[in-house]
């Protein structure tokens, strides 16, 4: 029941951003390759794709802001907490069901437009696109992951229903902002893949799984903070 | 069957209830063999805990007024001992309410009436050397 | 039947910062009676409910509701299906409907009776499709309860559950209590309003600024505690009448009133004695009783 219980609650924000990222990331790549003049086609297509993570980049991260909003400490703020903390499960259980929730939920907002993409891109591209695009999903998913670890974090540490959030928002905006020389380990620029693009690089190199296990493992530290935070915590 | 309690201090409401119900199988409103409202359904209808019920329906148990049998309720069934006790409640009854009566005509208002019936009730147990 | 006792406490604390709000508490709350909990505002009541559901941890003590400790997380779950809570704000899920909220709580409990759900959907008259958000507080109470009853459960704690409900709400609140205790539900509940306690409570205990001052049935209190008014012609002499079981003495000329939690024929035996030529004898309140034994501490 828990599980309905978050669907609930985040459906409409899920969904929105779902069909929202879906349908603006497949319709700006079919587009680009429409306009592609012929002779530019493959790097072109490199770039195509390239701008297709740009653009899902700040959506997605702007979904999973809202969608990880909610949780025992913000049903504090509106008093539902205590009829949730006196049901008999424990806590842990009560936040890894939401955290499973998000995590899923997360995935499917990188899976789904990247498959649309894909799909969009699909009478032009050549088999080894398909590695460009995993490329694309496994970076946004494990840099993604730190920015779903924190926003649970800060959820389970900060009172109030905005506040939260609006916190999560600024720490990507400060990511988005900082210095080039930060690169290795701001997670925004991993997630858009521009550490891996520059003059003459087609992507044609090893999968950054080493990066992606870093940060995938700074996620799992956030998110095994936040469960410890919400069982401390009296309400 | 009506029963009422009412919410004054001084006499616990099992005391209230106990006296309504002998009042009942006295007045004949109740007779041998009736069957009393369950504890569910008299502590409902009266909201009052089933805890009080349950001390009246005991007492009067005691008393030999009810039986109550498990599983199936309170029935009254009145022992002879019990029937004494119900005559000579009667007798007295009828003596404080002569000297109620008198006091009244004396120009006394009810509440004095029993405030001089508690102080009179406290100073003889004392004076019995009853604790 | 439970165990000898529902909730017992043992020097239960909860300190913030340097002031206690729940000092050295031992609570001993039994088996199928209703008890009443009774206290000023910010006298511990809250705290004390919190940290008995786990959802505040003592600082110092312990406790045991229906066996388990409160303080251990596994026996907090364990308890916790067998325990239900009415909270003060009675809030529940704004998105969810009535019978939303009816389904997700059912899902927890196997206990959960239907047919109690349905009796009391229709007689507290609750739309069940109606959302949360939309329900006025007296639904959210009665629905709040709703979801703590049907589960049938040994021990039922509600934290001023008539807040917020009109006089006919009361009286609905009231009957379900008075109802599922004698079905077997334990009931302890906290409460300014101290005519409904009056009503329905056996046992009554009293916190005050964390502190339990006094835990005594309600047929004991009503039996025992008694004004002495006294007119004595020679002027009354307060130290005359300190004696065991006197609460307060006021006196004023020759009247003096004395308010007393016991041994009410020897305070009578001393009036006489000193010559008194009228001794009236009444009953005292719960409601005088709750503020004298407040003041005094």
């Amino acid at each position: 029941m828990l599980w309905y219980k978050v669907w609930l609650e985040t459906r409409t924000r899920f969904l929105i951003s779902l069909v929202g990222s879906t349908a603006l990331c497949a319709s700006r790549v079919s587009d680009l390759n429409r306009s592609a003049p012929s002779w530019t086609q493959s790097s072109y297509r490199y770039l195509t794709l390239h701008s297709g993570q740009q653009l899902l980049v700040l959506p997605w991260l702007v979904a999973i802001t809202f969608l990880m909003m909610g949780g025992l400490l913000q049903e504090k703020a509106n008093g539902s907490a205590l009829f949730t903390l006196a049901l008999p499960v424990s806590r842990a259980r009560l936040m890894n069901v939401r955290i499973c929730a998000g995590l899923m939920q997360s995935a499917l907002l990188v899976v789904v437009p990247w498959a649309a993409m894909y799909t969009a891109a699909y009478n032009w591209a050549p088999a080894h696109f398909a590695r460009q695009v995993l490329f694309y999903v496994v970076v946004l998913a494990s840099g993604g992951a730190v920015f779903v670890g924190s926003a649970l974090l800060i959820s389970s540490l900060v009172e109030g229903t905005y506040l939260a959030p609006m916190i999560s928002a600024g720490i990507a905006l400060a990511c988005g902002n900082a210095p080039n020389s930060l690169a290795f380990v701001n997670p925004l620029a991993f997630m858009d893949g521009r550490s891996y693009l520059g003059p003459g690089n087609m992507l044609a190199g090893p999968m950054p799984w080493g990066h992606a296990a870093a940060y995938m493992s700074v996620a799992a530290l956030l998110i095994v903070a936040s469960v410890k935070a919400i069982e401390r915590r009296d309400f | 069957m009506l029963f009422r309690l009412t919410n004054s201090a001084g006499q616990p409401r099992y005391l209230q209830l106990m006296q309504q119900i002998r009042h009942a199988i006295e007045s004949g409103a109740l007779s041998d063999g009736d069957q009393l409202p369950s504890i569910r359904t008299l502590a409902e209808e009266l909201v009052v805990s089933p805890g009080t019920i349950m001390k009246a329906y005991s007492e009067l148990e005691h008393e030999g007024f009810i039986t109550m049998h498990h599983g199936t309720g309170a029935f009254v069934c009145v022992s002879r001992r019990a029937r004494r006790l119900g005559d000579r409640v009667q007798a007295a009854r009828e003596r404080v309410d002569e000297l109620i009566g008198e006091l009244r005509d004396d120009g006394l208002i009810d509440a004095e009436i029993r405030r001089l019936f508690e102080a009179g009730l406290l100073s003889a147990v004392r004076t019995a050397g009853k604790p | 039947m439970s165990g000898p006792t529902v909730i017992e406490t043992m020097g239960l604390s909860k300190l913030y910062g340097r002031s206690y709000a729940v000092r050295d508490l031992n609570l001993t709350v039994r088996p199928d009676r209703i008890t009443a909990f009774l206290g000023l505002n910010g006298a511990g009541k809250s705290t004390t409910i919190r940290m008995l559901l786990g959802m505040i941890r003592p600082s110092e003590g312990s406790g045991t509701v229906l066996g388990r400790r409160i303080d251990d997380p596994l026996e907090s779950v364990a308890l916790r299906k067998d325990v239900a809570y009415v909270s003060e704000d009675k809030r529940l899920y704004n998105y969810m409907t009535v019978e939303q909220m009816i389904r997700f709580t059912n899902g927890f409990f196997p206990g959960w009776h239907d047919d109690i759900a349905n009796a009391l959907l229709r007689r507290f008259e609750l739309p069940a499709g109606r959302k949360v958000r939309h329900l006025s507080k007296g639904m959210r109470t009665k629905l709040a309860l709703l979801l703590a009853i049907a589960r049938r459960p040994a021990l039922l704690i509600l934290d001023e559950p008539s807040e917020g409900l009109d006089p006919h709400g009361v009286e609905q609140l009231l009957e379900a209590l008075v109802a599922h205790c004698a079905e077997g539900t334990s009931v302890f509940f906290s409460s300014h309003q101290i005519e409904e306690v009056e009503r329905i409570s056996d046992q009554v205990c009293v916190i005050h600024q964390g502190r339990l001052v006094m835990d005594a049935s309600l047929d004991e209190l009503r039996e025992s505690w008694r004004r002495v008014d006294v007119v004595l012609p020679g002027g009354a002499q307060v130290e005359d009448f300190q004696m065991q079981g006197v609460e307060r003495v006021r006196t004023r000329g020759q009247q003096m009133s004395v308010v007393a939690s016991g041994n009410v024929d020897s305070i009578v035996a001393r009036a006489s004695e000193s010559g008194a030529t009228a001794i009236d004898v009444t009953p005292v309140g719960l409601r005088e009783i709750f503020l004298q034994t407040i003041e005094e501490n």
